[in-house]
Parts: structure tokens; C-alpha cells; sequence
């Protein structure tokens, strides 16, 4: 009887696939991640021989599990192309080799790309908070961490070809649709009601700002998707969040208390007011806190709708995963954040 | 939230499928059967809790006769938004038709739904803080 294939062999027959002068290819040192919420994620070195050369190559392949934390707004085919453009610009990145639409091959769509060479540190852990304080106390991190999210801020999106992800009209349109974008997330995931969500709601429409200037934003930027090598940014990951929209937006996210839980330090690793003061000095960009502090509010309710869906998937037993059930407890705690914030 | 039989179920079932299976260590891995065969006998002395709807119930009768005396606000307050559902339709109303209330009611109004809110969320909280409040 012939056994079906590990999901390592199919891996390795698809590589060599697309490495047709790839001899004697073998995969090693390979992991299936327990991060990210998203997808699924394996890390891996591919080995092999080219014109009598030995070739050891990092490899990270993202796939989308089916029933992923973000529903139908996740496209891994965007996340490669975003990847893919930003190669050609300043922002740390890894390189993004192939792309897969055929779900025959692994159960679903999926991408490769280049492993960079670094360490995550968990900041939510003991031991992640204790490694980027001490980084912090060096210096050489707080400052990678803010030039990394300039050079993102700062580079030329429409010439690297990043308009494809939209681009929002001026005023209040880049905040509208992202409020619009998270409320059909809710809406997909929402099993019973929650008033304080739609007050939430109700207020963010009312108040949304004018963006005065757009830029390429990630969506996410915060320590735990940058990966850290010699106390610098070797890159910048988890691209599934990224838009055209309000540089404010990133600089709300690093500010934000949802990223520090417990650290006075900005994301566990910068001092508040050298990150807004260097972050000015690089971009340019004037940093209006009252924006920013709307940004935070709106990030409030993402993570709402966030929470809904992971446990909404699991009670809906799309996905069996207890990270998923544990956020169930989550909702209240985050809308408590955002009560508060809206003063009451 | 997740109805804790539900959660109590799926954590069994991780537990004997996922988590046990994959320890080599015989004295872990027959602590983490054991823990599934306990939490079944737990799942049978657990009930839901009822204080915290009634609770939820009291909180919306007291808005709804608290709204319903505002000027203008009579044609807004329904008896069937005595539910977390209808508390929703009621805000969105009250946003929508925030220039007809004018904004001295509508903040009246508003502020009466955020204490209202405030209170159901301290209910959730009894479940989901770090302590029961």
C-alpha cells in the first residue's frame, strides 16, 4: 500500500518543481510554526546541488488554512504581491519566491519565501519583554525599530507599484473604510449582538478624521512581526493588514497600550517620546495625537472584531484551535478599553 | 460567549486527540487523559450562570423608561429592543436620527445608553475580567 505524503515530501516535490536544475533536493530543520492566527506557517531549509555547488537555502511557506482568523478579507495572493513589490524598495522584507493557487498540492493556497535570519520574541511573554527591554536599554533597537517603520512611511508606493491594495479618496475616507472593512469581519463573526460595539461603532463614523496625507502602512507594526537580528530590524513581517491610508494609522498602532500590556516602553521597546520625536525627524510627518488617539480607538474595535471571529470560527467548529476559544473572554476586556476610552 | 459545556467539550476533545497523543513522557501524558476524564465529571456539575441576563434584563427595562421620557424619543423606544439585539437597533437609531433629536437630547439620550452599556459590560466582565467585580 503506498502512504500519502507528509506534507514535508509534497513541499519538497514542489520545490524541486520549480528548481528544475536543483539536484538531490532535501528539506531539513523543519517546523511547522505555532504562530500566527492567520495561516499556517512552516519554517524550513531547503538543501540541495546546482553545477556541483551546495546550495542551503531558509524557506518560510505561508498557507491559508481555510478558516483563518481574518475570513474572507485575507488574501494570500495579495500578501505575495505586496511582498514581492516591496523588494524593490528600502523597507526590511524578506524575499518572496513563489506563489500557489492550486489547493491540490497542500489543501490550499500558499506562498514561499526567503526564512530571514533573526529571532521573534514573544512580547506577550516574560521572556520576550525582558529581551526587548534590555535591547531598549542599548539604544540600537528603539532606533531600528523607528527608521524601519519610516522607510515604510517614506518610500514611493505608487512607483512600487502598491496601489493595486486600493487607494482611498481624501477626508474622511481612509478611516471610513476601515471601519467598514473590520464591521464586515463583525459581521461575518457576530453571533449575537453587543451594544457597547455598536455604540463603538456609531462613534467612530461620527468622528472619523481627515487623512491629510496617505502613505503605505502596515497595519501591524508593532514588536512580535519584526524579525531582529544583531539589535536591528533584519525585516518586517505579517503582511495580511497593509493599506494606502493615513501614516498616523501605523504611529496610533506603536502608541497604542493594546501593544505594551504592563511595559512603559512603546511596544515593549521604544520611550515614547524619542519614538514620536525621531519618528517626526525621519518622516516629516507632524503627529497629531488627537488623531492618533482616535487611530487607537479604532484599533479598539479591530480587535473586537478580531476576538469574534476567532471565537466565532471555533464555537461555529470551523476551526478547533483553543487560542481561538480563549478569545471569547477577550471581547469584553477590549471593549471595556475602548468604554473607557470613550469615557464611560 | 462560548457556552462553557461547549468550551468544556472541545477542551476534552483536544485533550485526548491532540494534546495527549503527543506527549512521550508516560507521566504527563496520563495526567493530560486524566485531566480530559475529569473535566467531563466537571462538565456535568456546571451549569450557566442566570444572575448575569437577569441582571442584563433590569439594565434595559430601566434605559427604555429612562429614554422614553425624553422629548422626541417616544417613536424610537420599542418594547422588543428589551434585548441586547434591540439595544442595537436603538443606538443606530438614535445616531441616525441624531439632527432631528437635536444635540442636547441626543447627548441626554446618549448618555443615558453609555451608562446603560457600561452596566452590561460590567456584567461580562464578571466572567471575563481578572476578577469578578
Amino acid at each position: 500500500m503506498v502512504s500519502e505524503p507528509t506534507v514535508q515530501e509534497k513541499i519538497a516535490r514542489y520545490l524541486q518543481s520549480n528548481l528544475p536544475r536543483a539536484r538531490n533536493l532535501a528539506l531539513s530543520d523543519f517546523v511547522h510554526s505555532a504562530g500566527g492566527w492567520s495561516h499556517e506557517i512552516y519554517l524550513f531549509y531547503a538543501n540541495w546541488t546546482e553545477d556541483d555547488r551546495a546550495i542551503r537555502q531558509g524557506l518560510c511557506l505561508r498557507k491559508d488554512p481555510g478558516a483563518g482568523l481574518l475570513r474572507d478579507l485575507s488574501s494570500l495572493q495579495e500578501q505575495f504581491r505586496v511582498i514581492k513589490a516591496l523588494e524593490a524598495t528600502a523597507a526590511p522584507t524578506p524575499k518572496a519566491y513563489w506563489y500557489e493557487e492550486d489547493p491540490s498540492l497542500l489543501g490550499g493556497p500558499f506562498f514561499v519565501m526567503e526564512k530571514v535570519e533573526g529571532e521573534v520574541p514573544n512580547p506577550w511573554s516574560r521572556a520576550g519583554k525582558q529581551f526587548y527591554a534590555e535591547a531598549a536599554k542599548r539604544g540600537k533597537l528603539p532606533r531600528s525599530f523607528i527608521e524601519a517603520l519610516a522607510s515604510l512611511h517614506n518610500l514611493d508606493w505608487r512607483a512600487a507599484g502598491l496601489a493595486f491594495i486600493g487607494v482611498p479618496g481624501g477626508g474622511k475616507d481612509f478611516a471610513l473604510r476601515e471601519i467598514a472593512k473590520w464591521e464586515s469581519l463583525i459581521q461575518q463573526s457576530l453571533r449575537k449582538p453587543e451594544p457597547v460595539l455598536t455604540e463603538l461603532l456609531m462613534w467612530l463614523k461620527a468622528n472619523a478624521p481627515d487623512a491629510r496625507r496617505l502613505a503605505f502602512v502596515h497595519g501591524a507594526y508593532r514588536t512580535g512581526n519584526l524579525i531582529i537580528k544583531d539589535d536591528a530590524i533584519a525585516a518586517v513581517i505579517d503582511w495580511e493588514l497593509q493599506v494606502i491610508g493615513d501614516p498616523l494609522y501605523d504611529v496610533a498602532y506603536v502608541l497604542s497600550d493594546l501593544n505594551r500590556e504592563g511595559s512603559p516602553l512603546l511596544s515593549c521597546v521604544v520611550e515614547r517620546d524619542f519614538f514620536l520625536d525621531y519618528y517626526q525627524q525621519l518622516t516629516g510627518i507632524e503627529v497629531d495625537l488627537a488623531v492618533c488617539r482616535y487611530y487607537e480607538i479604532l484599533y479598539m474595535m479591530r480587535s473586537t472584531a478580531f476576538w469574534l471571529s476567532a471565537s466565532g470560527l471555533f464555537a461555529e467548529g470551523r476551526n478547533r484551535d483553543l487560542r481561538l476559544a480563549r478569545t471569547t473572554y477577550s471581547v469584553p476586556v477590549v471593549l471595556d478599553m475602548a468604554a473607557k476610552a470613550l469615557g464611560f | 460567549m462560548i457556552p462553557a459545556k461547549q468550551l468544556i467539550h472541545e477542551i476534552v476533545t483536544s485533550l485526548r486527540e491532540v494534546i495527549a497523543p503527543a506527549i512521550a513522557d508516560p507521566y504527563p501524558k496520563a495526567q493530560a487523559y486524566m485531566a480530559a476524564v475529569i473535566l467531563e465529571f466537571v462538565s456535568r456539575q456546571v451549569e450557566e450562570r442566570g444572575d448575569i441576563e437577569e441582571q442584563k434584563q433590569s439594565v434595559m427595562i430601566e434605559l427604555l423608561r429612562d429614554l422614553s421620557r425624553l422629548p422626541g424619543m417616544s417613536r424610537l423606544v420599542r418594547g422588543d429592543q428589551l434585548s441586547e439585539d434591540g439595544l442595537s437597533d436603538l443606538i443606530g437609531h438614535l445616531y441616525a436620527e441624531r439632527s432631528r433629536l437635536g444635540e442636547e437630547t441626543f447627548a441626554i439620550a446618549n448618555r443615558r445608553v453609555r451608562e446603560a452599556l457600561r452596566r452590561l459590560l460590567d456584567q461580562d466582565l464578571k466572567v471575563a475580567g481578572k476578577t469578578e467585580g
